[in-house]
């Protein structure tokens, strides 16, 4: 449990804030490794009478820059309800992970009502996201990544010498 | 009225850019500014990750203040560069 922080006079009595909060893993770290940070995350929210309304594993994508010295790196992404202090104990928690090389959160809106958000959040939902990094996501690079999607033209053009444009970059 | 003719044809593998049409959030209010979606962002920074001004894109001033939050935002997590250095 949290030391009680006071709430902002801003906060009505009741109501929680929403937060999203991503963060990136290391990308050559086994599955059981992303089980256990998420269980700690998982932990610290539930302890802190905050309500996870979704968690999402976006796989192992190329990052837009290296970051501590990796191209690639594994997404987790939560939505959740909580109050005061509990993003900084989530944060102080990733901050001391060494597989984190990235968290970052936002917030998303003050005083929602938790009763009016459907929690699409079990432990169905939380093993797969444990599990989805091992697939290699390739995000759409660029135009010529989406003409590949494209069926029809795409066959007679690949066959035309010369008009292939080969990888972009 | 000039700057109506040089008003490019809509296209859909075309980003929708230049003078004589409103700002693109206005218009469709389902579409939804998020950092998280990086194919809309992409259409409002340059091939080197530069923001496109206003004027280019026709994007209001409250859309246009959602848009570089949105994109700032993604360059945090990685999803969108900060400069593209030419090859």
């Amino acid at each position: 449990m949290l030391e009680a922080r006071p709430p902002a006079s801003r906060d009505i009595p009741g109501r929680k804030r929403h937060y999203e909060t991503v963060y990136i893993l290391r990308p050559d770290i086994p599955d059981d490794a992303v089980v256990a940070i998420n269980a700690k995350i998982r932990k610290i929210i539930e302890e802190n009478q905050g309500i996870i309304l979704k968690l999402e594993n976006w796989g192992k994508r190329r990052m837009a820059y290296m970051v501590k010295k990796q191209r690639k790196g594994t997404y987790l992404f939560w939505s959740y309800l909580g109050g005061a202090g509990l993003v900084e104990e989530i944060e102080r928690n990733l901050k001391l992970s060494d597989p984190v090389i990235r968290f970052y959160t936002i917030k998303q809106a003050e005083n929602v009502d938790p009763k009016a958000h459907e929690a699409s959040f079990n432990d169905e939902v939380f093993s797969a996201a444990g599990t989805g990094g091992v697939e290699e996501v390739e995000p759409v690079e660029s135009h010529d990544d989406r003409r590949e999607d494209y069926d029809g033209d795409n066959v007679v053009l690949n066959d035309i010498p010369g008009t292939d444009r080969g990888e972009d970059n | 009225m000039s700057y109506k003719q040089s008003t490019p044809s809509l296209n859909d593998e075309e980003p929708i850019r230049g003078r004589g049409r409103g700002c693109r959030f206005c218009l469709d209010e389902a579409i939804k500014i998020d950092y998280k979606d990086v194919s809309l962002l992409r259409q409002f920074v340059t091939d080197r990750g530069k923001l496109v001004p206003r004027r280019m894109t026709n994007t209001c001033q409250t859309h246009q203040k959602a848009m570089v939050t949105a994109i700032n935002r993604a360059r945090m997590i990685a999803l969108m560069p900060f400069t593209v250095v030419a090859q």
